[in-house]
């Protein structure tokens, strides 16, 4: 049910419109993220209206800040399109430190999951492991 | 020669891998937390999830949060857009309480201060879906209707002239949800539940976005107010992450959110 109101959702454009006429990578990323979001919900995580996209080179990876809550659980889901061949997904408490996240890794799309022992400012950085600058999506769902 | 050169490129490329693998498990730099983007509609959390967190408590009792309608017709901007934000926050606390006439009249009123903001019309016609799922019981998709319907909102407005107003709508959700949840937690303290009101990021973020606002719009009497009490309230919910707030800032800050709600809903005489 979940998904399919996800892909009517893309269908009629009413996830987030963007500021800016997105090209066809940024559609591809936003969608194949979804679609890897999608997968969450069946656990019954809650898809959050918002994503965070634009493009990433390797060796300059995008760290973006989000804030969580104790209690809740949270995936973290990255997809690219473009020249990437491989994508990693981390998170860091608001000092820096690594948390030790579930991963999960598959080609143009990364995941991690986990649930913040302290509510807070959190930062999660994209970067592209293997291949060129790409497009991506990150976007986020939480129980 | 060639073996050497070969045995020094299979040494850079080990260290290479070595430095990109470290890359990825390595702890921030100072300057990289600092420069982290920081948006509005992926920063800033829902109202949504600070419920979540606070159901994992126990079962509350949403519709004893609800609050008596507000006006829809305020005179001036600014009060329209941090009212549309705290009415949003009221649609969540109607869904969880699963009141489907709470929800619909909500949704009525959110798009019609949405309307008096000038928002464009295709984006009104989201009072019918919320009316839909509100009569069909569909808790789940009404809470996405109204993330998605204020996400619009805001979009709509960054598109136009009123850009500026997109961070009033947010911190008048927050204040809503920061009221109903610190009244709870004031009222049935645990440790474990006053250390969800932990929020640096979010308070700071609206903070820095109300700073920068344009001069006519900061030196509104409602966002000044506005402004003074969220310094207050940074305070408060700053505190360290292995420590929770005692029981007197959870009053306080109870206050300060009760406050604020009224105040933004006040019209002027």
């Amino acid at each position: 049910m979940k998904r399919s109101l996800i892909i009517a959702a893309i269908a009629a454009g009413l996830v987030v419109a963007p500021l800016h006429a997105a090209t066809d990578a940024e559609v591809e990323a936003r969608r194949v993220a979804l679609e890897l979001a999608g997968a969450f919900s069946n656990d019954g995580f809650k898809l959050r209206d918002g994503v965070c996209a634009g493009t990433v080179e390797p060796g300059k990876p995008k760290i973006v800040q989000v804030n969580l809550y104790a209690g809740n659980e949270y995936w973290f889901s990255l997809a690219a399109s473009g020249k990437a061949k491989k994508v990693a997904v981390t998170v860091f408490d608001e000092i820096g430190r690594k948390i030790d996240a579930e991963p999960y890794q598959e080609g143009v799309t990364a995941a991690a999951g986990f649930s913040p022992d302290a509510s807070g400012p959190y930062l999660v950085k994209v970067e592209v492991v293997e291949g060129g600058p790409s497009a991506f999506c990150l976007l986020y769902s939480y129980k | 020669m060639i073996l050497n050169l070969r045995t020094l490129a299979g040494s850079l490329a080990l260290v290479c891998l070595c430095a990109s693998a470290a890359g990825q498990g390595a702890s921030l730099t100072k300057d990289e937390i600092a420069d982290a983007i920081r948006t509005d509609d992926f920063s800033i959390p829902m109202p949504a999830e600070l419920m979540a967190a606070l159901e994992k408590q126990g079962k509350l009792d949403w519709s004893a949060m609800f609050r008596p309608p507000i006006p829809t017709n305020y005179p001036n901007r600014a009060q329209l857009a941090l009212n549309l934000g705290s009415l949003v926050a009221d649609g969540f606390i109607a869904v969880q309480a699963e009141d489907s006439r709470q929800v619909i009249n909500l949704g009525k009123d959110i798009i019609q201060l949405a309307k008096n903001l000038g928002v464009p019309k295709d984006i009104l016609t989201r009072s019918s879906s919320i009316s839909d799922f509100a009569e069909r019981k569909q808790w789940d998709q009404l809470k996405e209707e109204l993330e998605a319907t204020q996400n619009e909102v805001k979009e709509a407005m960054h598109g136009s002239k009123d850009s500026d107003l997109v961070t009033l709508v947010s911190v008048g959700g927050w204040a809503r949800g920061m009221d109903v949840i610190s009244n709870y937690i004031s009222a049935h303290y645990s440790e474990t539940s006053a250390k969800i009101l932990r929020q640096p990021g979010i308070v700071q973020y609206l903070n820095r976005k109300l700073d920068s606002l344009p001069d006519k719009l900061h030196d509104d009497p409602k966002v000044k107010n506005v402004r003074m009490k969220t310094m207050q309230m940074e305070m408060i919910v700053s505190f360290p992450r292995d420590k929770a707030p005692e029981l007197a800032d959870v009053k306080k800050l109870s206050e300060l959110a009760t406050e604020l709600v009224k105040e933004i809903s006040q019209k002027e005489k």
